[in-house]
């Protein structure tokens, strides 16, 4: 443990009832929890983890274990979890165990409501996501509960995300009383201990900047100007704030949230235009991330993803700028042009490069290529930091060689536990796997295998019916019998039509070229007037033959039996040991005039590295250097490497403010131990960029939250339960009601309690929160039908106003309604619109000339005049809506508990039990199941019966699922519908 | 007087109560007249509605009661058009839901007086329509169902199905893909990974 953590706790413990510690990130939140876990005994009452997320979980667990002499004498300190699977009655025995448990917000309101949980027997709660609290969420309800009957109960509350905190007015004041704390502990980085402890002794630190290729430049650039024209577009529409919408922002995932916030109020009201904005800066934000992560392979195939999913909608797809990422993008990764008898015929669009480049290679092919032919040249350009990692990692073999000879008796009682590793740190398991490709296999063959892998999955595919029409627009033949593509806007299409082709043959010699281990590629085309005609499955299956030249056909079915046969057949007209020859020559001069701009020394090498290592990469992996046993760890994965492989180098591959802090930490708690760090940041890149305004922002959140924590006016009430939540927000409906909201809180007096039924689903929502807090008994069940029960007659369906729009798109509000009205005399539709946006549908200048189908109004109308006896109910915020209730129930019976559960619950399935049903079923399974075709709402249930899960179903064989299904018909549907091949949509 | 009737049954008969109603300048799609109506807008066989502004029901609270009352049991659709034209709207509108609640009738709220206009417009047309539009038919071709399906999973977005359809080649490959391979796409992060392999591989009923 760190001193400043020491420093922490002894603060948190000073006031017994708890308090909100804000830190920065990348502290060592879990070890910290994990200490006030070891500090916990059992004779206090038990302690509750409330929503930790699975890695913070397995975080704290790693840390305790580290933290706990071995044999361990209390196995009781490892909290377990609490989870729906459990009985009640279990669930009960472990709440009174006095142990510590992790449960989620909604299994713990649901038995606090159900009375499992006696709240006397909680010692205190810690919550791991503070910055994401509210007045009305669970979290808070479940504090609110708790301490009115155990006002002993400490509350102690965490958050390492501290520019989460700033994000609205009086964030950090509002938690602090929705919890009903008064301490708000703040630790930046820059805190006194903090800098203290972690600066007394640093580890060295190495900083590389490499420079990115010219293309990686150039797509950076591009992406940055969409971004921007996207930024302006938004800006234009006059409902937002122009002061955060800057492209630096745009770098973070939190900008979404900065844009949702604007503009969520005024959200349904917005063109779909703003929407899609909104979006498409999403995508590009990726596409800059996915820049420096992805190989400029996979970097493509994302982008050909994103482009079958996007074409239609997007903005930004049809910028100017985007056009050169998709080219550079390209670029980076095969390169294609057409010959034809001397004279150029490319497809590129910028007639100068292409020329000089093709002028080249024409230079060096022409004599052993086809008349007319289509050349298709791989670049697969390399992400420049793997070869600056390769050569760090050869320094450090160097180093520590160097090291080892001299002294050998000092290194033994030094770095005695140093287990040699070097741990390169990366963003996601995906970078992981494809440097250890890197280092183990040589970069160059990483490239190929994407490179194929990308050649297959295209051609393996077969063509989308909606293609053929694209098709079927040029006249048949056309493309070929000149050899020239002249469409300019339409290329797009046009130009994937071509690559198909070469993909095409390239399949056959990738296959044939991985087999015997060559490199290179060079399909020489033969086309004929015919040969386009088609560009159908079939067409393409009789262009390969052609291109071959008088290869045996390389059959459409190709997938996986003929590809073999295939690449024996056409390895003589390969001519593949020539061209393989001449493509070293080749490709490097093509290289230099593609990298123009780059240092010239660079690109060279970069090719000619390239190029002549197929085996010089083999061997100079084998003899050249013995490199360091090397481990590598995604960050995303957070677990606790350091503490566990205790590396003395680290290689920050992606760096992360986050992890910064926990080598620091690692360091200043291994104070004899000595780290080298490296940092490879890209030059000039957004990733710098991002790094260093990730700490000036975090930085800016504590000064605000600094001046906050000053200004804050805090209720000297420990209890809390005069100056509860309620009078922060919403005066007027609540205050008038605040003695009754004292009497629920307490729950004692039950003269005449008002009971809701509640959907065990509707607890992701606030409304149970504010309708206990006027003072209604809130009973937790699974309802088949319904939100809220609030009477034998009154069954009502709760939709926010984003809900509403969707469940009316899905037909899902239709269903709902539908079987509403079969089983309730009242069915009720309450549209609840939220306190902080605007109280309409549109405004006035919105509503258009016309009835038209698409309008929320004539949806409303249909559905109104459908279910004639169907009630709406508007309700402006929560608050309002619970004073509706309230007041509907006014003259109403209670409603029945067991009756409400067992309504629209087909008979078949027996007894209901009194017990959670939705929480023993994997839903997104069950829904995705739902969704496939041939299933029904009368089927679903067998299925599920005769099969485990989603993996199962999809081996059953068609008479297994006849069976299951009860049709034939069905069954085919479905197996169809499964096995169907997935259609290219390039 | 047949080519009345006729007439009359494709157009919105109002209440001459509703003379100088502003609201009139606004059904401009559907044909209206006045005639001797009980309620304030007869929208149809079985179909009526009542207007209402809450800046009136403010002054007169009761109001509405008693035209509900006249109405009495001859409609089977019963709407109160309640315009929204207070700022504070939260009682006035509790009060209006609870009469139009307990006294079986719809109540459709809107903010401006194009948008009742509309509402009485487009009940009126779509008299006779079928409610297809919001039962949520969606495209039926294969790409549309796949992404319905597995836009099911939370956070899963087009461009991951068209990445996942592309990678694995069909909807039973995805469902049986390891967690590595799915971790293999493009763009799609570990915890997408972790709720696509759960929703495959866990089972559908959790053993209690």
């Amino acid at each position: 443990m760190v001193q400043f953590h020491e420093h922490i706790i002894t603060d948190l413990l000073d006031d017994p009832g708890g308090g909100l510690v804000v830190l920065s990130s990348g502290l060592a939140l879990p070890k910290l929890i994990a200490s006030l876990l070891l500090l916990h005994h059992p004779s206090q009452g038990t302690l509750l983890l409330l929503s930790p997320s699975p890695s913070v979980k397995s975080s704290i667990l790693s840390a305790l274990q580290l933290q706990t002499p071995n044999p361990n004498p209390n196995p009781q300190i490892f909290p377990s979890e609490i989870s729906s699977d459990l009985p009640s009655h279990h669930r009960l025995s472990l709440y009174s165990s006095g142990a510590a448990f992790f449960v989620t917000a909604r299994i713990l309101i649901v038995d606090l409501l159900t009375s499992r949980l006696p709240p006397s027997a909680i010692a205190g709660i810690l919550l791991l996501n503070a910055h994401s609290l509210s007045d009305t969420a669970t979290e808070a309800f479940i504090v609110r509960i708790l301490r009115s009957s155990n006002p002993s109960l400490y509350v102690r509350a965490f958050s390492d995300k501290p520019h989460a905190m700033i994000a609205g007015f009086a964030k950090a004041e509002r938690i602090l009383k929705c919890l009903y704390l008064r301490k708000l502990h703040l630790w930046p980085r820059f805190q006194v201990y903090v800098s203290q402890d972690l600066e007394r002794d640093p580890p060295e630190v190495v900083d590389i900047r490499v420079s990115m290729s010219a293309h990686m430049r150039a797509i950076q650039k591009a992406v940055i100007e969409v971004m921007d024209a996207c930024l302006k577009e938004i800006r234009k529409t006059n409902k937002v704030d122009v002061e955060d919408l800057t492209v630096e922002n745009g770098l973070f995932k939190s900008f979404d949230e900065i844009v949702r916030r604007q503009l969520d109020p005024i959200w349904h009201t917005l063109g779909k235009k703003t929407k899609q904005l909104v979006s498409d800066l999403k995508t590009l934000r990726k596409l800059l991330d996915y820049l420096v992560r992805y190989d400029a392979v996979t970097y493509l195939k994302y982008l050909d993803s994103l482009r079958a999913s996007e074409n239609f909608r997007s903005v930004w797809i049809f910028a100017e700028s985007s056009y050169k990422i998709f080219e550079c993008a390209k670029k980076r990764v095969y390169h294609f042009g057409r010959l034809e008898v001397g004279k150029l015929v490319g497809k590129s669009r910028s007639a100068t490069t292409k020329k000089r480049k093709l002028d080249e290679t024409n230079k060096v092919k022409e004599d052993s290529l086809p008349p007319t032919s289509v050349v298709l040249e791989e670049v697969l350009e390399e992400a420049p930091k793997w070869k600056v990692l390769r050569e760090v990692l050869e320094e450090i073999a160097e180093e520590r060689e160097k090291q080892a000879l001299p002294r050998v008796e000092p290194v033994v009682d030094g770095e005695e536990d140093d287990s040699g590793i070097v741990l390169v740190a990366c963003k996601d398991e995906r970078s992981c796997m494809q440097l250890e490709d890197c280092i183990t296999k040589g970069p160059h063959k990483v490239m190929r295998e994407e490179w194929e892998k990308y050649l297959l999955s295209k051609i393996e595919l077969r063509v989308l019916p909606k293609h053929n029409k694209k098709k079927a627009k040029d006249p048949k033949g056309f493309g070929i019998l000149d050899g020239v593509i002249p469409i300019k806007s339409g290329q797009k299409a046009e130009a994937s039509t071509i690559s198909k082709q070469e993909h095409d043959a390239l399949l056959a010699a990738a296959a044939e070229i991985s087999k015997h281990g060559k490199k290179d590629v060079v399909v020489g085309d033969d086309p004929q007037p015919s040969a386009e005609s088609g560009g159908r499955a079939k067409g393409r299956g009789k262009g390969t033959c052609r291109k071959t030249s008088g290869c045996v056909p390389v059959s459409v079915e190709r997938h996986s039996t003929s590809v073999n046969e295939a690449a024996t057949n056409d390895k003589p007209e390969m001519l593949a040991s020539e061209n393989g020859g001449q493509r070293n020559e080749t490709n490097p001069v093509v290289g230099d005039i593609f990298h123009e701009r780059e240092p010239k020394v660079a690109s060279l090498d970069k090719v000619i590295l390239r190029k002549h290592c197929q085996e010089g990469d083999a061997t100079s992996l084998k003899n050249a250097k013995q490199l360091p046993p090397v481990h590598f760890y995604a960050l995303e994965s957070n677990q606790h490497i350091l503490d566990i492989l205790k590396p003395s180098t680290i290689i920050v591959y992606h760096p992360d403010m986050a992890f910064v802090r926990e080598i620091e930490i690692y360091k200043a708690e291994n104070p004899n131990k000595k780290l080298k760090v490296y940092f490879l940041f890209y030059e000039d890149s957004t990733e710098v960029q991002k790094f260093d305004s990730s700490i000036r922002r975090e930085n800016r959140a504590f000064e605000s939250l600094i001046r906050q924590k000053s200004l804050m006016i805090i209720p000297v009430d420990q209890d809390g339960r005069c100056l509860g939540p309620s009078s922060s927000l919403d005066p007027q409906p609540i205050t008038s009601q605040n003695s009754i909201t004292r009497k629920a809180g307490g729950r004692k007096e039950a003269e005449k309690e008002i009971q809701v039924i509640v959907d065990m689903r509707e607890f992701m929502s606030s409304l149970p929160n504010v309708l206990h807090q006027k003072g209604m008994r809130i009973i937790p069940v699974t309802l088949e039908v319904g939100d809220y029960i609030l009477s034998p007659l009154i069954c009502v369906e709760r939709k926010s106003i984003q809900d509403l729009f969707g469940s009316f798109a899905s037909g899902r509000l239709y269903h709902q309604v539908e079987t509403m009205a079969r089983y309730y005399r009242i069915p009720v539709l309450l549209i609840e619109f939220s306190q902080d946006k605007s109280f309409s549908f549109q405004s006035a200048s919105d509503i258009g000339d016309d009835v038209t189908p698409n309008s929320i109004l004539s949806k409303l109308s249909l559905l109104v005049i459908h279910f004639p006896r169907l009630r709406i109910v508007w309700s402006r915020s929560l608050y309002a809506t619970a004073e509706i209730f309230a007041s509907l129930k006014s003259n109403q019976d209670e409603p029945d508990e067991a009756k409400a559960i067992r309504v629209g619950v087909p008979s078949e399935e027996g007894i209901v039990e009194n017990d959670v049903r939705a929480e023993n079923y994997n839903t997104s399974a069950v829904e995705f199941l739902r969704r496939l075709p041939g299933v029904t709402d009368s089927n679903y249930r067998t299925i599920m019966d005769g099969c485990e899960s989603l993996s199962e179903l999809a081996l059953l064989p068609v008479e297994k699922l006849a069976e299951l299904m009860g049709g034939q018909k069905a069954a085919k549907t479905l197996r169809d519908f499964l096995d169907a091949k997935y259609p290219t949509l390039l | 007087s047949t080519s009345q009737v006729a007439h009359n049954r494709n157009a919105i008969l109002v209440s001459h109560r509703q003379k100088g109603n502003p609201l009139l300048k606004h059904i401009r799609n559907v044909r209206w007249a006045f005639a001797d109506v009980v309620c304030d807008y007869l929208l149809g066989q079985s179909t009526c509605a009542l207007y209402l502004s809450l800046r009136y029901h403010l002054l007169h609270p009761d109001y509405l009661y008693y035209r509900i009352r006249e109405l009495q049991k001859n409609f089977k659709l019963r709407v109160v058009l309640c315009h929204v034209d207070v700022e504070d709207v939260v009682k006035p509108l509790l009060e209006v839901t609870k009469t139009a609640l307990l006294h079986d009738c719809t109540l459709l709220c809107a903010w401006s007086l194009e948008e009742c206009g509309r509402y009485l417009e487009t009940i009126k047309v779509y008299e006779n329509k079928p409610a297809d539009i919001i039962q949520g038919q969606m495209d039926t071709d294969y790409l549309s169902r796949l992404t319905h399906a597995l836009t099911t999973v939370r956070h899963v977005n087009k461009t991951d199905v068209v990445t996942l359809g592309s990678t694995f080649g069909s909807l039973s490959h995805i469902m049986d893909a390891s967690m590595e391979d799915l971790a293999r796409c493009p763009g799609i992060g570990e915890r997408k990974v972790k709720r696509l392999y759960d929703t495959f591989h866990e089972p559908f009923k959790r053993v209690v």
